[in-house]
Parts: C-alpha cells; structure tokens; sequence
C-alpha cells in the first residue's frame, strides 16, 4: 500500500501547479466560511450575552411609557409585599471618544437574585456603586483593550453635559461582557432621568403571580415577559446572519465544483500509472483508498491552511458584523474572534468531508473494471455529453420545485433559500447541456461566417473537453450570479431607500438633541419649542416626531409619534388605506397606521387592531393604513402625537422646519443657530441631504460585507478556471503540438487559449445574467419579504449587469494567461511524443 | 560524412555538421554526431536505422522543430539557426509537410477541416477556394465520402491518408515521414506508401522518409542510414566504417 501510494503521490512533485490550485480552491472557501461563521458566532454570542446582563434572571419586566415611569411605583410595589423585583435605568451612553456603551443602572441591594452585573455585594467595588456616586463597573476586557489597568478615570457626555466618572473593573462575575454597571441615581443623572425608571426587572416563579402582579400596577405601567422584549432583535440580527451565511456557503458550493475538476483530471492524467497498477493485479479497492486518500489529504491540508486563514479574516469580518448589529439592532462591542472547538471541529469535517465527496466520483471511475485507462478520456467525455442529458432533465425538475416553494411561499425564510438553493442548483445543471450546444455553434455556424480554423478549433476542443469545461464555466455562473444578485438586491434596495428618504424627509431643516442618551425614550426637545417656532415669520410650518418602544398587546413596540405638515399624506408612501379622510380619522379616532415591515411580522393587515399602552393608559387602535418605511427593520407604528399623549407633547425627538416662501433656508439656519445659543436643551440643526446621507451611509455599511464575500467568491471561480485552463493545457497538449507542427505560431497557440478561456467567460457572463436576476428576485421578493418584511421594486441593474459581464470574461482571460504563457512556450517533440 | 551527390546550390535542405545533444540523468547524451546530408527538389530519400539512432530526431532538427546543438539546417537556403521561433514556424508551414507514425491529426477537426488547416494558417486562401482545394487534396487520398468524419471515426489507414494529404495540400517544397507506415498493416501500409509516393511525385516535393524497412527504402531514389547518431552513406550497410 505504501507503493501504492508513493506512485500515486509522487505526481505532486511533478505537478505542484495542479496540487496547488486545487488546495487553493479549498483554502478560499473554507476561510470563507469560517470567517462568517466565527464573525456571526462572535457577534451572536456579544449580542446574547448583552441580552443576558440586560435581562438577567428575571422572568418579567414592568414596563411604563417609553419616557420612564415615577420611581415611586417600585417602593409602593416593594410595600405591598413584591420582594423579588429590582428597578433598572438603561440606555446607551456616549464617551468622549464617539464610542458608545451600554450603561444599565441598577440597586445593588435588589440585583443579587437577578444577574452577574452587581453580584458579589461583599466585593470592594460594587459597594462603591453606592458609596462613591460617579462610580460605574466597567468590564474588564474594555479596560485591557485601553491597555489601562485598574480605575481610571472616564469622559462621558450625559443628557445634561459632561461628567467624569470612576470606571473600575468589575469583580469576577459581574459585568465581564458588554455592559457598564452603575448604582440606579448614577444612571439616573447620567442618561437624564432623574426619579424615574425605564422597568422593574421581576422574578415570578408561583403559577397565577404574573396575573396578581399585573393586577397591582398602576394604569399605564405593563407586565410583560422576558424574551418579548429582544425577539424581534434576535429574530432580525439572526436573518442578517442567515444572509450571510448564504453567501459563505455559495462559496463553498464553488470550491466543490473546482475540487471534483482538479480530482477527475488528477486522476485521468495518471492513466499510465492505473494501467500499470491494473496489469500488476492491483484491485479495486486499494486504487478507490488511494485516490480517496489524496483526496483526504487534499482536504487536511486545504482545510488547514483555510482554518489559519479564516480566522485572520474573521477578524476583519467581526468589527463589521457588530457595527452592522449595532447600527440596526442593540450596541454590541465585539473585541476579539473566538472560536469555538465544536465550530473549528464543525469547519474541519467540511472541509475533508468536502473533498472526499467531490473525489468520489473520480475514485469509483479509477478504480472501475472499465477504468479510465481502458476506456481512455474519449470514453470519459461520451459519458459527459451523455450525463449532460440526465442533469438537464434533474435540472428541469428542481427549477419546476424551486419555482413552486417560491411562488407559493412555502415555509417562510427558510423555504426561501430552499428555493433559492432549488433554482440555483436546478439552472446550474441545465448549463453542461447548453454549453455542448453553444460551443458547437461557436464551431460551427459562428466559425463557418468568420472562416476562422482558430474558432472552430477553439468551440471544438472546450466541447470535446466537457468533462473539464463545464464545471469551471458552472463555478463561474455561479459566482457572477451571486454578484449579480447581490447587485440586485441592494441596488434596488439603495434606490428604494433614496426615493423613501427623499419623499419623506418634506422639512427644509431638522432640529435634533444633541446628546442622543438615554435608554427607550431618547433625549428630547422641550415641547414649547413648537409653539415658539411656529411663530416667527421665516417659519412655515413645523412638523416633529419622536420614536419610542411602547408596550402593546404585541409585546413592546416601535412607535412614531408624528405631529406632521399639513400635507404630510401626500409624501408618505401609503401602500394600503389610502383614503381622503385619513387624516380626520387619525386625528379623531384612536387609529394608527403601520410600516410594510410591522404589517409582515406581526401578521397584520389594513383594519385589524392592535392594543397600545399610552400615557392614559392601554387602548385599542384601529389600523387605518399600510405604509413603506426602511426605518427599522422590526418595523413601526405610526401614531399622531396628541392622540398619545391627550394634547400637546412634553417633548420630541425632531423638529421639522419649512420655510417661507420669501425666506432663504440659510438665512433661518442663521437664525435657529444664534436662538439656539441661548436655549439650555443642546439642539443641532441638520438639512435632509445630511440625513440623507448619514443613512446611505449606515445602508452602504450593512451591505459592505455582501460585497466582500462577492469578491472572494469571484477569487474562488478564478481559481476554477484556472485550475480547468491548466487541465486542458496539460490534456490537450499533444494537440497544440500538431497544430504548433503544422505551422501554428507559438502567438496563435496563446490567442487559442485566450479564445477558449474568453468563450468559457463569455457563456458563464451570459449564463450567470438569468440566474443572478433570478437570485435577485427571490432574494428581494422572498427572502427580503420574510426577513424584514420590506417591499421594494426589482430594478434591472445597467451597470452591474455589463460590470458582471466583464468581470466574467476579464476574470476567465486573466486566469488564461498563465496556461497561454506557457503554452506558446512549451516545446513540441515531447509533446508530440505524449500518448493520445 | 557528406552527402556528395546533392549541390548544395539548388538544394531544398541542407543538414551540415548536425549534432543535437541533451542533458539527461546520467550526463550529456549526443543523439546526433556530425550529420551532414542535402536533399534536392524532388528527390526521395530514405533514412533507416535501428530504434534510438537518431533518425526522428534529424527530421525534428529538418523541421526546426528541435533546435541543433551543434552544425547548420538550410532549409531552401535559409539558416534555420538564424530564426526567431515564429520565423521557423513561418517557414515550416509554407515550405515543409510532415507525416507522422502517429498520424498527429487534430482529433477536434474533420478530415476536411484537418487538412484545410495549413492553408488557413496560411492564411493565403480564405472560405470556398480553401475548401475547394483541401476536397481536392482530400480526393487525392480518397477520401471525399469521408470528408466530415473525424480523426477517431476513421481507420488507421485513412487517418495516414488525411495526414498525406494534410502535408501536400499546400504543395511544400519537403515532405518530412516519419515512419509513415509504422502503425498500419502490411496491406495497408503498402497502399499508403504507394499513394505517399504518388502524392509527393505529383507536387514535385522532396521526400525525406524514416523508416524501419530497408524495402520500403530501397523504393526511394537513395538510402542513408543512421548507426548511433553518425549518418553513413546510402545503401552502405550497417556495420561499415562511416568514414
């Protein structure tokens, strides 16, 4: 066996080039995949474990309106017997250095039942959470990631200015994630809530306690579970993971193509050794153990290398995937990858298990009665075109059943990649057939009208080769649909953004809070500031709004509370209840209207109703209409703010600013900017182009990633064609040799191969353009839908579409100039000598 | 030794002081020693010699496939080691048809299109005139009903045939064999000589023919046959001093 092996394998020193591709092949897409996968995991676990310290053991939260709740109601609870409960102030708090944290402010003397964040209460530091105000627990990862060591002295910008506070190392056991910890008054005065809490954390263990407890709260303060609270953020921060992981697996898809192409060849090219082995008696099994063994070390060494690879790369992947997290969903901080044993041993059985698969075939093929060296490459390519029938067929079959999950919209997100996986799968098996055909075009008809022997020769030998040619040209197709369909998706989406943003974004100048800095309700403007403004005459209208999670019989919900334009109907994008009195009825009648996103998650529609906890208490609203909106991905209900509040607004997170028709929009930015000056609440002035663009910019960074996976999967189809270019280049090199023999210059061998790698290019380019839109579609129209909930329009990407088509080709003539080089170079006696 | 019987003046190829040598395992092996030979339009001559003496080779180095450690290849005059590889190339397919033992058809090409690729090379005639004259090449052989089947649909006979008709069609001034008959039967072989044999006294090239067979040989004008890279005289038997 060891001889056996040692023929077999030797023919890595002869041929490293070909070794090195295939395992290249592996090493791209395992760390692609890994990298995803740990850069998800790392972000998942972040997340989580915010999740955790937030919630802690509590089985329940009181919540109140989204502006807090008077701090009385936790004592009164306390004295009427409640002993398991703990108040908490939270919310994301801005440092001096831009960055932002999460700050949970709790009472030390009520947390022990409840979480690690203030355990230990006989620990030094947590006792001077209540001794020392200003003193808040700092994790100490963050402190290491400062190279700081022990208490140090932090820079935060509180709702009413700037405080320096004792940040020290939590105690083992608490805070060790992402949470800073601080005694309930420092919260307090830090994220501007002073005498109020966001909730009270309850743990409820007797049946019926939860119905009790809900019967001793105040009106306008809510019993709800824990979980209801973060599912929505989980369920959508878990959607974004699952595209992710899509794209990472369309990868890995390629790289099984290239290592099933670089197996059959590397066991084609070793006809004579099969042959020898055969004459010697060497028998079935040892030849299958053999090749499957190279493919196991093909697999050990590419999955290796992929390993060291992927985690270097996740590295770069995690900061984007948090921020991404963050930017949409909760403020998670991730500092290092950390990967898991069970992910790596996950990645590790992958990629061998990969490899082994994708040598199968090849293996049984070697060491069959009729192996490769009795029936010869000619047999082999018989049995190609032939096969290529039977997969035309399976294609035909699993594009009907991929249509079908879609069109029917079986199985919400999931059934949505199941079909995406169904078309892509079904239309990549239609290709071998379709290539035959078009490359005897190409030799024939397109050949005969150019009357060029290079175009024949070119056509002839890519569909004698089919065995090799189609499943690089599939690997190709693939990674170019991919892009395409990424470029479909967010391009469509990047144009549904700008037009929503520009038909609603109807005010000349926005006022905002400076300090955006406290927990569900958000730092706001005073509500006198409406009527002040409205008065001065450069001034023709003011709109405001405020977003703040309420309490609803849906669990906590995102409300917007709009005090709007006059005309404001006419700009918002009404995909449902469009009705002239509207207005009237939202004004009038407790009504509200809600985002596509909203409508698709809870499983609303125009009509229905929906319990909403407002100051006066819980009411039941009405949904009077269906509207698009990209702000949330969880989605959003839109209320007129006095029909929450009862009347005029104590406060608001915006203000919107038309001007007068007389008056230059500069000349009330100047003036807003000098009256601002004497105000005590800190306001910026912002115009919507900057909105605009802060938000396309938010957009672009969410989809970054999409694009980055784009290119290393073309880097994966590149080493496809490569690795098939230099299959044929080592195949076909007797073939080159009669025609360098009859008098083809070594120039015209090189535009023969550039010929071939374009023609190849150019059917995966035209190829790819079907099942990229395809993949677009079902991304926008199934997998969007599902995800988020959001509707927009397909548009066909112009550019993209002729940039793919480029890419392929430019991609297929790149990877031929190495076997063109060498080619025109290659000396012909010996080539002549080769056995055909 | 030299070929005294040829000018070197109206010669179509000249070999002078030929050595072809390489670097193999076991040190430096000289293939060719010396070779001197020239050939004149229209003259047939045959080399013959036992397996490894050096007889492809010389017709490699004829056709500037292989490049001369040592010595001069003329071919019409012009110094082969004076050329770039594309002016080789140039040269090889306007002025040299090459037969193969092998047959070395293109397998992606019919037998018509293999045997219009020279004159596309060429590129001296395009569409129906090209077809025209590689069918007519093609009837030569005999092969008109077989004109759009491809190299693997044919005998071994008439993939030799093609070949012939391959190396004519563009009417070169040397036709370079190499064991031409090599893979056929006695039969076959018999006729493709024969029908070689036409082909080249048809278009008034020069033949120069490697061959196992001293009866194939003695049915060409002269005969040298080469002993361990040294070529001897025509018709000297084997064992003779070859100087």
């Amino acid at each position: 066996m060891i001889l056996l092996l040692k023929a077999w394998l030797r023919d890595w020193l002869r041929h490293p080039l070909q070794r090195l591709l295939t395992i290249l092949g592996v090493v791209i897409a395992i760390a692609v995949v890994l990298a995803v996968d740990l850069a998800n995991q790392s972000a998942q676990r972040a997340f989580d474990r915010s999740m955790l310290e937030v919630a802690g053991a509590a089985t329940h939260q009181i919540l109140g309106p989204a502006e807090g709740f008077d701090e009385r109601h936790y004592r009164d609870l306390r004295w009427a017997g409640w002993r398991d409960l703990a108040p908490i102030v939270e919310g994301p708090l801005r440092l001096e250095t831009g960055d932002s944290v999460y700050l949970l402010g709790v009472d030390p003397l009520a947390e022990a039942p409840f979480r690690e964040a203030a355990a230990g209460f006989g620990e030094i530091p947590v006792q001077r959470l209540l001794t020392e105000p200003g003193t808040v627990l700092v994790p100490p990862a963050w402190l290491e990631a400062r190279n700081r060591t022990g208490e140090v002295e932090v820079t935060v910008r509180g709702v009413s200015g700037i405080y320096t506070v004792s940040a020290i190392p939590a105690p083992a056991g608490a805070a060790q994630g992402q949470i800073w910890v601080a005694d309930i008054a420092t919260a307090q005065e830090l994220l501007g809530r002073l005498g109020r809490l966001d909730r009270i954390d309850a743990r409820l263990q007797r049946p019926g306690a939860d119905a009790e407890l809900q019967a001793a709260l105040p009106p306008g303060l809510e019993l709800v579970p824990v979980g209801a609270r973060d599912a929505a953020a989980r369920e959508l921060a878990q959607a974004f993971r699952i595209n992710l992981t899509a794209m990472s697996l369309l990868a890995l898809l390629i790289a099984v193509f290239l290592i099933y192409n670089t197996q059959t060849f590397s066991v084609l090219r070793r006809q004579q050794v099969l042959g020898s082995l055969h004459l010697l008696g060497v028998g079935r099994n040892p030849v299958l153990a053999v090749v499957l063994l190279e493919a196991l070390l093909v697999g050990l060494i590419g999955t290796g290398f992929g390993i060291l690879l992927g985690i270097g790369l996740a590295q770069g992947l995690v900061g984007q995937v948090a921020r991404t997290v963050s930017d949409h969903f909760f403020v998670v901080t991730v500092t290092a990858v950390e990967p898991r044993p069970l992910a790596l041993a996950a990645v590790f059985a992958l990629g061998l298990g990969l490899s082994v698969l994708a040598a199968l075939a090849p293996a049984f093929e070697a060491s069959g009665q009729r192996s490769i060296a009795a029936s010869g490459r000619a047999a082999l390519e018989r049995r190609s075109h032939r096969l290529t029938g039977h997969l035309f067929l399976i294609g035909l079959l699993m594009l009907a059943l991929g249509m079908a999950v879609a069109g029917l919209g079986w199985g919400d997100l999931i059934g949505g990649f199941v079909a995406l996986f169904l078309l892509i799968t079904g239309f990549l098996l239609l290709l071998p057939r379709f290539l035959a055909s078009g490359l005897k075009w190409v030799a024939g008809p397109v050949a005969d009208r150019l009357d060029s022997a290079l175009t024949r020769l070119a056509g002839r030998s890519l569909e004698r080769s089919l065995s090799r040619s189609g499943p690089a040209v599939v690997a190709l197709t693939l990674a170019l649909a991919a892009a395409i369909g990424v470029s479909v998706l967010v391009g469509s989406f990047r144009v549904s953004v700008t037009e929503w943003l520009g038909v609603t974004l109807t005010s000349d100048l926005y006022l905002v809070p400076a300090e955006s800095a406290s927990g569900r309700g958000g730092a706001r403007l005073p509500g006198e500031w409406v009527s002040l403004l409205s008065d001065w005459p450069e001034v023709a209208s003011v709109s405001t709004g405020t977003t703040q999670d309420v309490v609803s019989g849906r669990g906590l919900i995102r409300l917007f509370l709009l005090e709007p334009h006059a005309d404001w109907l006419e700009h918002l994008p009404l995909v449902a209840g469009s009705d002239p009195d509207l207005d009237q009825r939202l004004q009038d009648t407790d009504a509200v209207l809600i985002t596509e996103g909203f409508a698709a998650h809870q499983g609303l529609t125009l009509n229905d109703r929906i319990d909403i906890t407002v100051p006066a208490g819980s009411r039941s609203f009405a949904i009077a209409g269906i509207y698009r909106d990209y702000s949330h991905p969880g989605g959003t209900v839109l209320m007129r703010s006095d029909r929450y509040h009862g009347g005029a607004a104590p406060g608001f997170h915006s203000m919107g600013l038309r001007v007068g028709a007389e008056t230059a929009v500069e000349a009330l930015e100047s003036r807003l900017a000098d009256w601002l000056r004497d105000r005590d609440a800190a306001a910026l002035i912002t115009r919507p182009e900057t909105i605009q663009r802060e938000s396309l910019e938010i957009f672009d960074r969410t989809f970054a990633i999409t694009h980055l996976l784009r290119v290393i999967t073309l880097g994966v189809a590149f080493v496809a064609i490569l690795s098939a270019l230099v299959a044929l280049q080592m195949e076909r090199s007797r073939e080159y040799a009669i025609l360098r023999s009859t008098g083809l210059l070594p120039g015209g061998v090189s535009r023969l191969v550039f010929l071939q790698a374009g023609l190849l290019g150019l059917f995966a380019a035209v190829a790819a353009i079907p099942l990229g839109l395809g993949m677009g579609w079902i991304l926008i129209e199934v997998i969007n839908r599902e995800a988020f909930g959001w509707r927009m329009d397909v548009l066909l990407p112009g550019w993209p579409l002729a940039e793919n088509l480029l890419l392929g080709i430019g991609a297929a003539l790149l990877a031929s100039v190495y076997p063109a080089w060498r080619l025109a170079r290659m000396p012909v006696v010996p080539a002549l000598r080769v056995e055909s | 030794m030299v070929d005294r019987m040829a000018t070197p003046a109206s010669s179509v190829l000249e070999c002078r002081s030929l050595g072809f040598s390489y670097d193999g395992a076991a040190g430096t092996a000289d293939v060719l020693r010396g070779v001197d030979l020239v050939l004149v339009p229209g003259e047939r001559v045959a080399i013959v010699g036992e397996s490894g003496s050096g007889k492809s080779t010389l017709l490699h180095l004829a056709a500037g496939l292989e490049t001369p450690s040592a010595g001069q290849v003329r071919l019409k005059g012009v110094d082969l080691g004076t050329l770039s590889e594309g002016e080789r190339t140039r040269l090889r397919r306007n002025q040299i048809g090459i037969v193969f033992q092998a047959f070395h058809l293109v397998p992606t090409l019919t037998a018509l299109e293999n045997v219009a690729l020279p004159l596309d090379l060429m590129g001296r005639e395009r569409g129906r005139a090209l077809q025209s004259r590689a069918r007519a090449a093609l009837a030569e052989v005999g092969l008109t009903d077989k004109a759009d089947r491809y190299p693997e649909q044919l005998s071994g006979g008439e993939q030799q045939r093609v070949a012939i008709a391959r190396a004519l069609v563009h009417r070169p001034a040397l036709i370079l064999a190499d064991e031409p008959t090599g893979n056929l039967d006695s039969v076959t072989g018999e006729s493709v000589f024969r029908l070689l044999l036409e082909q080249v006294e048809a278009t008034g090239s020069a033949l120069l023919m490697v061959t196992h067979s001293d009866a194939l040989a003695a049915r060409l004008d002269r005969t040298a046959r080469m002993v361990d890279g040294r070529l001897l005289k025509a018709d000297v038997p084997a064992a003779a001093d070859p100087a």
